[in-house]
Order: structure tokens, then sequence, then C-alpha cells
């Protein structure tokens, strides 16, 4: 007897340690993912911090004619190359615009050449030791500073990294996602409600059912070959445009749209239809009234969410030619565009090492977007929830 | 004139014309009112609709009926023409339809047989976007088979497409040898760096949905499920430039210090970091599954003295196993065709080797690499994208639909 | 019901706005290979910033891609401007005169050297076209026959050479620099070289030869891990690293602007863009883009674009091109050997 309770509960601690070792299994893998997602949160803030700010210098700017002709001239020896060659060749135009600074000198803070950038910043760099020299004396003279990088904020792509800015592919990114809302949207709405109140129970109904997971599956960058061979080549769509990039993303979220609304519908309780049928509402008066108002905010979350997808995809885009260098913001949906994570890759295939931060803080900035458009669909989904 | 203008003539012209019919509709609809005639059949606003729908449909029916010939290459109506065309015809529709607006007139009926029509369009998109997707591959891929045969391509183990560069390029010789399209090379780095994915992402992404579901409490809970789901909303550009600038030379460095050679391309880095990516999506569908298990399987076990790990195991997992399996299956098809995370990590020389150091290719970074490179338009390299394009695709229907049938035969029913 | 109404009325008329003003197609359209593409987008940027012509688009396509779209046919939906790491093949010279792309300027700026570099700390490396030849390729001549080659290390092939594993990053098959490297080292190398019976350009898949991407600051931090390694890269991007790489010589001498130039270094390609000339007086800002290129600000001996590691054309050359350009000298299909 004692024996064998002995036994039992030494099964039992042998039980309740397993327990423990399975549940601290689970927690090391939760630990894990979350370890993982700080670790790379702080690496990118510490990569891409530094790019917020920029080096800038305090410069003597003569406007002669000479320096009209070569803007270069502008500028003392000494500092001509650690300033902006991107600052630098705006003076013939703001000669133009305001005459009455010719032959005059002006103190400017200028925004300083990348490798000087690099410098005061304490990361390698290539400055010669002379013009290392200099730039401790301008050091010392209170001549340098690191200021808030508002050129990064309002200036489109550029070549030269100092003076390169995600303006235009934030707005890109807005031109591109509206479009894609505005397809996706409607199509996806209709489409679940069509599936959901009115197909009838066949085979076609059901292959498209089956599609539609499908299609939720399809890697994305066949769709990228879908915009190429469909949107551009077929409906001559222009390349790179934001309608190329638009209605490829558009239907790269449709299914994410239909089965978030399908879900939505579905939550609404049979109830409410057969009130609504029940006082003499066509099937269309049900869902047009009732239905889709009390569906809505699972809607709007799931659109939220799927436009959250569409603004950090990047490999279709890749194919129908949103890859490229267009500094200038888009004019119109079918003139050239380029989207935030389109100028992330392009920065980060860059040789010019400059750029990694830039790079670093895009994907930043990109983060943020996606993280607010994620809360207020989260925010949204509790203030709206309604249990039935 | 190009397309654009045409279209913003079109709607210029036509939302005006629009508000118009409405109004006309209505008012139609108002004066039986007043008169005393309206029947129970129709209200006043559903006349407006009435109207205006007559009136647009017949436009976008000409306008859709031009650009469909025109994209067949038939027959290129003027823009000028067509404009015009349709604008007639639009007013027309709307001249039937005040005519035929009488209070006895079903316009709701008429109308919601519009409507059906229109959802039903719709949904007919998802089926054209797939039909797309197969049409947009199979032509270029079907050239691509005609030279290189298909047996060839799914089980040579040599891709070597030099000479087809050359060919090209005009330079090959007579004897130059034939370019090899073996697709087993890149299928293995696929394979490869999708498992790698798979031994981060299937146990972490299990353990933590079993955590979340069966041990922590709500506040917990609370914060773990939006911090996971975080992870799935990252973009994979994002975790590409992760995964090369800081994964990678880690990798490097740690094979170093246990005396191994690892490349920087190897495919290591980018199997860890998407198996990362993928945690979220395991985990939100296994829990999802979990915690439809009944509370009455849990109640029965533990009302037996099983512990909670042994009801896990011994319960709740084969009682979830299907659902669990199909999410498997999903987070493979992701895997496979994931794009970003390899273009910007992953090597591009195919190779085939078990050892997860070296580097190799994956079947989306060739496609990328042969579409954008130097190649010209017409050489069989670029022409093979299409065709792992399309194999890619069969693969991720053939894994979706295994894993809807998985679902279907053994999703167990709880009443 | 209403407000939907309004959201979605609202919306179309946005959309309209949009679609409205871009028919007059008011930016210069470029595309074409990546390795022009860092001139290009410069010359765009500075077209943008001094002028008030937009900002051209530049779109890295490949070169082949490039010309794909521009021989596409005259309309104004196709690009401008296409850009070459190579010259025009025939072939699609004639597809461009089949699509009614008659009328095309060859405009050839500046050179590209192709380097083989190696970890900045390593004594200086001399190689021959042969040796280079001899390491990559996947077959060599041994007594008279063709044999899978052997070689492992770089003494093995010259016994003048160190004993050193061979290992050589290089672009990958889809790459124009790839092309240019078995035109100008293994081609003119094995064409003296009596087994092989003529030209030979393949490169040997044992892992030897490591097919990389071009712009890969991976394959720099390998050569700086490895001293064994070599990487084949672009002189603009030896050019931006020399803290850290240094170029092998080749047939005894090393790139630099002047020995590429002068063609004293072998491996050494043009880089050329073609120009779409009935677009030139209907796309605004097309033909001052041009200009802009090919003036002495830009691919001058001091231009800008030397910067950023482009190699100059000897002044003869660029007068050359200069009148070309204003006398719109047609490109012919004679021209393309």
């Amino acid at each position: 007897m004692n024996n064998s309770g002995n036994t039992s509960s030494r099964r039992l601690y042998k039980r309740y340690r397993a327990e423990k070792r399975f549940k601290s299994l689970c927690i090391l893998a939760l630990c894990l993912a979350v370890a993982f997602l700080v670790t790379f949160f702080a690496t990118l803030i510490s990569k891409g911090y530094s790019a917020f700010r920029q080096a800038e210098l305090r410069v003597e700017i003569s406007f002669t004619e000479q320096s009209r002709q070569m803007p270069l001239a502008a500028v003392g020896d000494e500092v001509r190359y650690l300033v902006s060659r991107g600052w630098l060749r705006k003076v013939p135009r703001m000669l133009k615009e305001n005459p009455e600074l010719m032959d005059t000198t002006q103190k400017y803070w200028i925004v300083a050449e990348a490798e000087v950038d690099q410098y005061l910043k304490g990361k390698a760099n290539k400055l010669r030791p002379k013009q290392q020299e200099v730039l401790k004396r301008l050091e010392a003279e209170g001549r340098t500073r690191l200021a808030f990088n508002t050129y990064f904020f309002l200036n489109g792509d550029s070549k030269i990294p100092e003076i390169a800015g995600i303006k235009s592919a934030l707005i890109g990114s807005v031109y591109v996602l509206f479009l894609t809302l505005l397809f996706s949207f409607p199509v996806g709405v209709m489409t679940a409600v069509y599936l959901e109140e009115f197909a009838p129970d066949n085979r076609f109904t059901q292959a498209i059912e089956v599609n539609i997971n499908n299609l939720a599956a399809i890697p994305s960058i066949l769709y990228g070959l879908l915009g190429l061979a469909i949107f551009i080549n077929t409906f001559g769509v222009p390349r790179s445009s934001a309608l190329a990039g638009g209605l490829t993303l558009g239907l790269m979220t449709l299914p994410v749209i239909i089965i978030t609304t399908r879900a939505a519908i579905r939550a609404v309780p049979d109830s409410i239809r057969e009130a609504a049928l029940g006082v003499g509402a066509s099937r269309w008066q049900m869902v047009i009234h009732h239905v889709l108002p009390l569906s809505f905010p699972g809607i709007l979350t799931g659109t939220i969410i799927g436009l959250a997808q569409a603004m950090g995809e990047t490999a279709p885009l890749l194919i129908v030619g949103m890859m490229a260098f267009i500094p200038d913001i888009p004019g119109s949906f079918t003139q050239a565009a380029t989207v935030l994570p389109a100028q992330i890759y392009t920065w980060s295939s860059s040789s010019l090492r400059a750029f990694e931060s830039r790079t670093a803080a895009a994907i930043l900035v990109l983060l943020v977007l996606l993280l607010l458009m994620n809360f207020l669909a989260v925010y949204l989904r509790q203030k709206f929830q309604r249990k039935w | 004139m190009s397309t654009q203008y045409l279209i913003l003539f079109f709607f210029c012209g036509l939302v005006p014309l629009a508000v118009m019919a409405y109004f006309l509709g209505r008012r139609k609809g108002r004066i039986f009112k007043e008169e005393g005639r309206l029947s129970f059949l129709s209200q006043i606003d559903q006349f407006g609709w009435y109207a205006l729908t007559w009136m647009i449909l017949p436009a976008l029916g000409v306008f859709v009926l031009a650009f469909l010939l025109h994209i067949l290459g038939i027959i290129s109506v003027p823009a000028v023409i067509l404009l015009f065309g349709a604008l007639t015809v639009a007013l027309a529709g709307l001249a039937q339809a005040l005519h035929s607006i009488s209070p006895g007139l079903r316009a709701r009926q008429k109308l919601e047989k519009v409507i059906y029509f229109f959802l039903f369009l719709a949904a007919v998109i998802s089926i054209l976007t797939t039909l797309g997707i197969v049409l947009s591959v199979i032509f270029e891929a079907i050239k691509f088979f005609q030279v290189v045969s298909v047996w060839e391509f799914i089980s040579g183990t040599q891709w070597s497409p030099d000479t087809a560069f050359l060919q090209g390029a005009e330079r090959a010789g007579e004897e130059a040898a034939k370019p090899q399209f073996g697709a087993v090379p890149i299928f293995a780095g696929t394979f490869m760096i999708t498992f790698i994915a798979m031994c981060v992402a299937i146990p972490v992404g299990l353990l933590s949905a079993i955590y979340m579901s069966e041990y922590a409490g709500d506040k917990v809970r609370a914060v773990a499920k939006p911090l996971l789901e975080i992870l799935a909303g990252i973009p994979t550009v994002v975790y590409g430039f992760f995964a090369a600038i800081t994964v990678s030379p880690l990798v490097v460095r740690l094979a170093e210090s246990v005396g191994l050679e690892a490349d920087y391309t190897n495919a290591l880095a980018p199997g860890l970091v998407m198996g990362i990516m993928i945690i979220p999506f395991i985990s939100s569908l296994s829990d999802d599954v979990i915690r439809a298990i009944p509370q009455s399987l849990r109640e029965g076990s533990y009302a037996l003295g099983l512990t909670t790990s042994e009801t896990i195991k011994q319960v709740l997992l084969p009682a979830a196993l299907p659902g669990i399996v199909s999410a498997f299956l999903l987070a493979v098809s992701r895997a496979l065709g994931e794009t970003m995370i390899v273009v910007m990590a992953a090597g591009l020389r195919p190779n085939l080797t078990m050892n997860p150091l070296e580097g190799m290719t994956t079947v989306t970074v060739r496609i990328v690499d042969a579409l954008t490179g130097d190649l010209a338009f017409d050489s069989l390299e670029t022409l093979s994208a299409f065709a792992l394009g399309l194999t890619l695709l069969l693969i991720t229907l053939i894994l979706n639909l295994i894993s809807t049938i998985v679902i279907r035969k053994f999703k167990q029913k709880y009443e | 019901m209403k407000t939907m109404l309004r959201i979605i009325l609202g919306a179309l008329v946005v959309f309209c706005l949009g679609m409205g003003p871009a028919q007059a197609r008011e930016q210069v359209k470029i595309v074409g290979s990546s390795t022009v593409y860092p001139f290009s987008a410069y010359v765009a940027e500075e077209l943008g910033a001094t002028t008030r012509y937009p900002t051209p688009v530049v779109e890295a396509t490949g070169s082949g891609g490039g010309m794909k779209l521009f021989s596409e046919g005259p309309g104004m939906d196709t690009p401008d401007i296409s850009n070459a790491s190579r010259r025009m093949k025939k072939s699609e010279y004639e597809r461009c005169q089949k699509n009614g792309v008659e009328e095309v300027i060859e405009v050839m700026f500046g050179y590209d050297g192709i380097a083989l570099a190696q970890n900045v700390e390593n004594p200086p490396l001399h190689l021959s076209l042969k040796d280079i030849t001899l390491a990559v390729a996947r077959e060599v001549p041994q007594g008279g026959e063709l044999v899978e080659n052997p070689y492992k290390y770089w003494d093995e092939i010259n016994p003048d050479l160190a004993h050193r594993e061979i290992l050589i990053y290089g672009p990958p098959t889809t790459s124009g620099t790839r092309d240019a490297f078995e035109e100008l080292v293994m081609e003119a190398a094995t064409e003296e070289i009596e087994a092989y019976n003529g030209e030979y350009t393949q490169i040997r898949s044992d892992g030897v030869y490591v097919p990389s991407g071009e712009n890969d600051n991976l394959i720099v931090q390998r050569l700086t891990k490895d001293q064994d390694a070599l990487g084949i890269f672009g002189y603009s991007y030896l050019d931006e690293n020399r803290d850290r790489i240094q170029a092998a010589f080749i047939q005894g001498v090393q790139p630099e602007p002047e020995t590429i130039t002068s063609g004293e270094y072998p491996v050494s390609r043009s880089l050329y863009f073609y120009v779409k000339v009935a677009h030139l007086d209907k796309v605004p800002g097309m033909q001052e883009y041009v200009d802009l290129f090919i003036s002495e600000k830009m691919i001058g001996e001091f231009g800008y674009l030397k910067g950023i590691g482009l190699i100059a054309l000897p002044k003869e050359k660029r007068d050359e091109i200069r009148e070309k350009v204003e006398q719109r000298d047609l490109l012919a299909l004679e021209d393309l050997s």
C-alpha cells in the first residue's frame, strides 16, 4: 500500500514536472517571439535614428556673377566640398528669384555633405585628414550643428544622399492606397454581400468560394506578373503609374476584404434579417438598411488591415515598374509614382553607405504608419464590437 | 485624344446627366403622388433611381463594348465618336425610362434585378483574377516549354543558362552547349529556406498559440496577441533589410566562431527571418482552432485527472489537428512565394546542397532577377521566369487544395 | 445610404481630376540598364533641380527590358530614352524598325571598367586574361582535350601565382556585367587557346564562381573577411569602397580612369543611351536632358558623373558625340556589328 502510494506520488510528481516543463516551453516560445520583436525594433531604431538629424555648416555664400555660372564658386575653397552640392546648385535660381542678393555675401546654415554628416555623427567616413582638420576648426568655432532633418520629409528621392527624402514616396503611397481602396472596397463588399446574402447554393458559388481562398494564398509576385501582362500590356495602363500599382494591389487586397466582410456579415444575427423581411422589406432593403450598417465596423476593420498589407507590399510593384527614380510628386494617377516600400528597397540596394541609415529611417516611418493603421483597426473593432 | 481624356469627358458628361435623370424621375413620381395615383408598388425615390439606372447602363455598355473591341484588336472606334455615341445612347435610355415611368411600374423590382446583376459581376471578378494570373504566365511559359521539355525542367539538376544569354547576344557559336534549365536546384533552395522557416515558425507559433489559449489569463492574452500580430504587419521589404543587414552577418560570425564557413548569402538568415514572419500566421490560426474546441472536451479530460499539458497533448491537439495542418500548409505556401526577404538576403546561385550555410537561390529570386536583369526580352532565361511562376502557382494551388480537403474531411462537428 | 453615395460621388470626382491633366505627358521617361541608372538618375535630378522642367523618370529595367519597352512603338506611352550597358543588338534594332521606331540616335557617353577586386590588405595581385579565364571556365584544355575545370588554387593555373584558393564572386547570368566579362575576358583569352576551337564563354558552376548581385554590399563584406576571395565589380563600385577593397592588375594594368579611357585596361565597356527622335520635339525637357547629359559639366573629365564613378571619353570623342546629337545622326543597321 505504502509502496504503491509511493509509486503513484512519484508518477504524479513526474507528471507535474512534465506539466511544468511544457508550460515553460510554451512561455519560452512566446517570449522568443516577443524578444525578436524587441531586437528587431531596437536594431532599426539604432540604425535609423541618426538619419533624423542632419549635419549643417554655417557658411558664407557670396552671390556673384561667377557663382551664378558656377554654383560651386559661391563658397570658399576650404568648405567647397564639405557642403552639399544639392544646396549649392540652387544658387542660380535664388539669384534669379531675388536679384537684390547679387554682389552680397550672406551667412546660411547649409546642409553638409554626406561624408561630413557621417563624420560629425562619429561614423566611418572617407574625409581626407585635411578636410577633417577644417571640420574640427569649424566645430570649435561653433559653425557645425546637427539639426532636425527636414529634408528627409520635405524632399523627394535624390542621388545625393544628404538631401534625399521620402516625400514623393509617401505621397505616391497615398495615391496607390487610395486607388486600391477605390477598387477593392466596393468590389470586395459587393462580392461578400452576394456570397452571403444572395448566392444560390450551387457549384458556381462553391467554385467562387474556393477560388477566393486560393487567391488569398497566391504569392504576391504573381499578382505583379498579372499586373504587367493584363493592366500594362493589355489595357495600356501607363507603366510605373500609381494606377498600375493601385489596381494590382487592389486585386491582391480583394480576398482579404471579401473574407473579413463575409465574417462581419455572418456575425449579424439572423433574427435581424427575419425581422426586416417580416415587415415586408425586400432582400436588398434588408441588406442595405440593416445588415450592412450593422456589420460596417467589422468591414472597416478588415479593410484597414487589408490596406495596411497593401501599403507594405513591394514584390508586385517591382514587376509593374514602380522601382524607379521618381523624385517628383506625381501630379495624377497616370504619372509615374513610387511608394515607400519601393523607396526603401532602392535605397537599401544603393552602394552609398550614407543611404543605410536613411533606409532604416524610412523603414521607421513606414512602420509607424502601419502601426497607426493597425491600432486604428483594433480600436474600431473594440469600440464598435457588439455582442448579440 | 487619349483614354484619360475620354474617361474624363465621359464622367463629366455623365455625372450631370445622372443627377438630372434622378431628379426627373423623382419629379414624375412626385406628380403621381400629388395626383394620388401612386400605388404601393414603388416610392418616388425609386423612380429617380430607375431613370438614372436606365440612363447609365446603356452608356456604360457601349463603353465596355468599345473597350473590349479595342483590346481584342477587332476595331478601334475613334474617341470622339465613341463619346458622342455613348452620350446619345444615355439620353435615349433616359427618354425611354421617363416614358415608361407610370404609377403601376414596379421600379423597385427592376432596380433590384440590376443590383443583383452587379453583385454577381463583382463576385465574378475574383474568378477573372485567377484566370488573369494563369493567363499572364501561361503563354510565355508555353514558349519556354517548347524549347525546354517539361521533364528536363522538373528533373534536371543543372541550372546554367549561360548560353541562353549568348544566344540573346547573338554570339553563340554553332557548337555552343545547350543552356540547361534543370529547376531542381532552384526548388531545392526554395524548399530549404521554407523548411528552415517552418522549423522556426511551427514550434514557436504553435506553442505560443497553446499558451495563449490554454494557460494565459485574459490580461496576458490581450497584450501578447496584438504584439504577435505586429509581426504579421511588418512589410516583407523591412524583414529583407533586417535579414541582409543584421541577421546574415550574425550568422556568418556565429558560424565562424564554431569553425564553420558561411556565405553572406546563406540560406539560414532569410529562412530564420521568414520563420519569424510566419509565426503570427500559425499562432493566430492555431489559436482560433484550439479555442473553437468545445469546453466540454477540456472539462471531460480534467475530470479524468489529466494535467493541462496532458489535456493539450492528448485531447486538444488531436481534435485541432486538421485545422492546424491546414494552417501549416497555408504557411508553407506563404513561405514558398515570399519574395522580398529572399531577393534581399538569399543568394543568386542555383545550388543543390543540404548545407544551409551556403548560398542558395529560390524561385521568386529567379523570377525577379530574370525580369529586372539586363537580359534580352526574348531570351530563354526571361521566359524561364514565367515557367517558374507557373510552377509556383501550381504548387500553391495544390497546397491550398489539400488544406481545403483536410479541413472538409477531418473537421469534427461539435454540437 | 445618402452619405455613402456622397462619398462615392466625391471619390469619383477626385478620380476624374486625377485622370485629367495626365494626358500631355510632361515628364521624360527613361528605362534601361541598371549600370547606367545611377548616372542617368543623377542627370535627371540635376535637370529637375536646376530647370523648370519636371524631373525625368528613370527606371532600372535592365538593358534588355529597356530595349523591349523602347522598341514597342513610336507612341507617347513608350519610353523616350533607353539606357544600355551594351550596344543595341541587331534583333533589337530590327524590332524598332518593325514597330515604327525608325529614328534612333545612339549616344555613347562613357566607359565603365570591370574590376577584379580583393581585400585591401592583400599583396597586389597580377593576373592575365588567360589566368582569369582558366580559373572560371567550365572546361579547360589539358593535353589538347577539354576537361572539367579541376583548378582549385591559383598556382595550379600559373606557377607564378601564390598558393591561394580560387573563389570569385561575380555577376549572375542575368547581368550585363557578366555578358561584358565573358566577352572581354573569356572570349579574348579563349580565342588564342587552341583547344577551345574558337570562343568559349561557359562559366563553371561548382561553387568556385559564386553569382552574386552587382551592387551587393555583402560581397564587399565578404571580401573584407575572406582574403582569398575576389569580386567582379563595376568600376564605380570599386571607387566607392576604396578603403576596403583594391583592384587586381590585369595584364599589368590597374583600372584607373586614365588607363580605362586610354584603353590600356583591357576589361572595360562602353555605356550607351538611345534616343527616340520622334519624341525629341514633343516631350518637353527631353532635348535639354540629352544636352545636359552630354555636356562637359556631366561627362567631362571633371564632370559630376566622374564623382559617381563614370569614366570619361577622350576629348575628341566627347565633341564627336555632341556633334552627332546636334546633327541628329541616326543609327543605321550597318553601324551595329
